[in-house]
């Protein structure tokens, strides 16, 4: 017994050490940074959320949230897995686009467009929290939201 | 309504009759779930039992040949097809999707072929445009009651929102595109409204505690979801002037999804729809063992349907989902007691 405390005692004094030797491989960022990033994010959320919403991206008048309210049921946890729409293992982004082709009847978007990566942080925003989990079939609820939009 | 014939009167098909018995003697535990169990209901008086089709949710775009016409057409062709034809159609609301005009038209005419008379409620996409303009046009009062073969029969406009527009100056248009997305959270929540809820009053107010009720609102009568307005905001005062009937069976739109709840009195069973599923909410279901399965988005018909519903003469509810698809769990696809 005596021996095991005291190899806890000295791994804890070896933590101590260490963790006030750190060194940061980049500098912390400031407050404001952080704070301009995460306004950045949000943007992209809610330029998401308009798109998400918004019929133009088909041809039927159908958007996104018509079968989609608040993100829910898009799954962007369980991505990438094999899905048998795409008849492949694909992305969220490809099942967003396959969304847009099929039930929307619209046109795709590319892949690494301002558009799509909108639409990918509006419906991963909305469930955040979910733990990652790729392939597991289930359906996933959005976060609920109380009011607002559901993001900041 | 008085013009549903003499033929019309005849009783429940077998297949009916023998999904009721089915669940009640093969499935014990979807039976004694919904606490009903065949049991006649002391107090609630013989009525001569038939059976009814809705039809809710079409939610038709002003574009031409647009699939969900198509899927409306089959509705209404499943329900024209019925061996037990039912005695009249009840429509649930959101025949529209953006309160046009053309879309309502577009609607009517198809609800026209319907082989029996039908009634109809405005759900918030028939709305918002014109506030209702042109719908009462087409199809006349938001609210209405009726009577038939001892049931007294109850529609109102759920969907009626207080004023945000007028503020912030919004147009039609633009109150109308707010409106149409389900988690619109600038626009509120709904309810009936004071002048309905005294019609409703005077509605009831002569019939016998033993009178069988079927109520029908576009939003349900229990808070679901607020958040997508899966709840009607005076619900509890709709509840409270419902309270003195034995039974009272209410059937909502708006929710695209088989849920069952029951308060005191009052069995609510939603609806599928014939334009797109939504997604169960976030929150815990009064009865996860009716949850619809997961929908394939590339059949377009999967969580879609039409429903009949049978009532017994002791005023037991079955409501038989016609699902497009293969979608239903077993139990549900026996039938949904109310």
């Amino acid at each position: 017994m005596h021996t095991s405390k005291l190899v806890l005692v000295a791994f804890t004094a070896l933590g101590v050490i260490s963790l006030t030797t750190l060194t940061y491989a980049k500098s912390p960022r400031t407050e404001k940074q952080i704070a301009d990033e995460n306004k950045a994010l949000t943007d992209v959320v809610a330029k998401g959320d308009a798109l998400w919403h918004n019929g133009g991206l088909g041809t039927n008048g159908l958007a996104c949230a018509n079968c989609h309210p608040d993100g829910s049921a898009s799954n962007p946890h369980t991505w990438p897995k094999f899905q048998t729409n795409l008849g492949k293992v694909g992305t969220m982004r490809d099942m967003v686009n396959w969304c847009i082709a099929v039930p929307m009847q619209g046109k795709p978007l590319a892949l690494d467009s301002d558009e799509l990566i909108a639409l990918e942080a509006y419906a991963t925003y909305t469930h955040r929290g979910v733990a990652i989990a790729p392939a597991k079939d289930e359906q996933h609820g959005a976060v609920p939201v109380k009011s607002g939009p559901g993001y900041p | 309504m008085d013009k549903i014939s003499r033929r019309q009167f005849l009783g429940m098909s077998t297949k009916v009759g023998a999904a009721t018995m089915f669940t009640g003697i093969l499935a014990p535990s979807a039976t004694s779930f919904f606490g009903l169990g065949g049991v006649s209901h002391a107090g609630t008086r013989k009525i001569s039992e038939f059976n009814f089709a809705i039809l809710t949710d079409a939610h038709l775009y002003n574009i031409a040949d647009h699939k969900f016409d198509h899927i409306l057409e089959k509705a209404v062709a499943d329900v024209n097809g019925l061996a037990n034809k039912p005695d009249f159609v009840l429509y649930g609301g959101d025949l529209g999707q953006s309160g046009k005009k053309e879309e309502l038209a577009k609607g009517k005419k198809i609800l026209d072929k319907l082989t029996v008379p039908y009634k109809i409620i405005p759900g918030e996409h028939d709305y918002y445009l014109d506030m209702g303009a042109e719908w009462r046009g087409m199809f006349g009062p938001e609210h209405w009651s009726f009577d038939h073969k001892g049931v007294h029969f109850i529609g109102m406009n759920s969907i009626l929102i207080k004023d945000f527009w007028t503020a912030r100056g919004l147009t039609p248009v633009e109150r109308m595109g707010l409106l149409e997305e389900l988690e619109c959270h600038q626009c509120g929540a709904w309810g009936v409204g004071e002048a309905q809820l005294e019609w409703l009053k005077a509605d009831v107010k002569k019939l016998s505690p033993d009178t069988p009720v079927v109520i029908m609102t576009h939003s349900p009568l229990w808070d679901y979801y607020p958040r997508w307005n899966f709840q009607t905001l005076d619900a509890p005062e709709i509840r409270a002037i419902l309270k003195k009937f034995e039974k009272v069976i209410a059937i909502h739109g708006h929710v695209h999804q088989v849920v069952y709840n029951k308060i005191g009195n009052i069995h609510s069973a939603g609806l599928l729809s014939t334009s797109w599923p939504w997604p169960y909410p976030p929150v815990t279901l009064p009865h996860p063992d009716i949850k619809m399965n997961r929908v394939d988005p590339g059949n377009f018909e999967d969580g879609l349907g039409t429903h009949q519903v049978s009532l017994s003469t002791d005023f037991a509810g079955m409501v038989n989902y016609r699902a497009f698809a293969d979608l239903l769990p077993a139990n549900v696809k026996r039938g949904l007691k109310l």
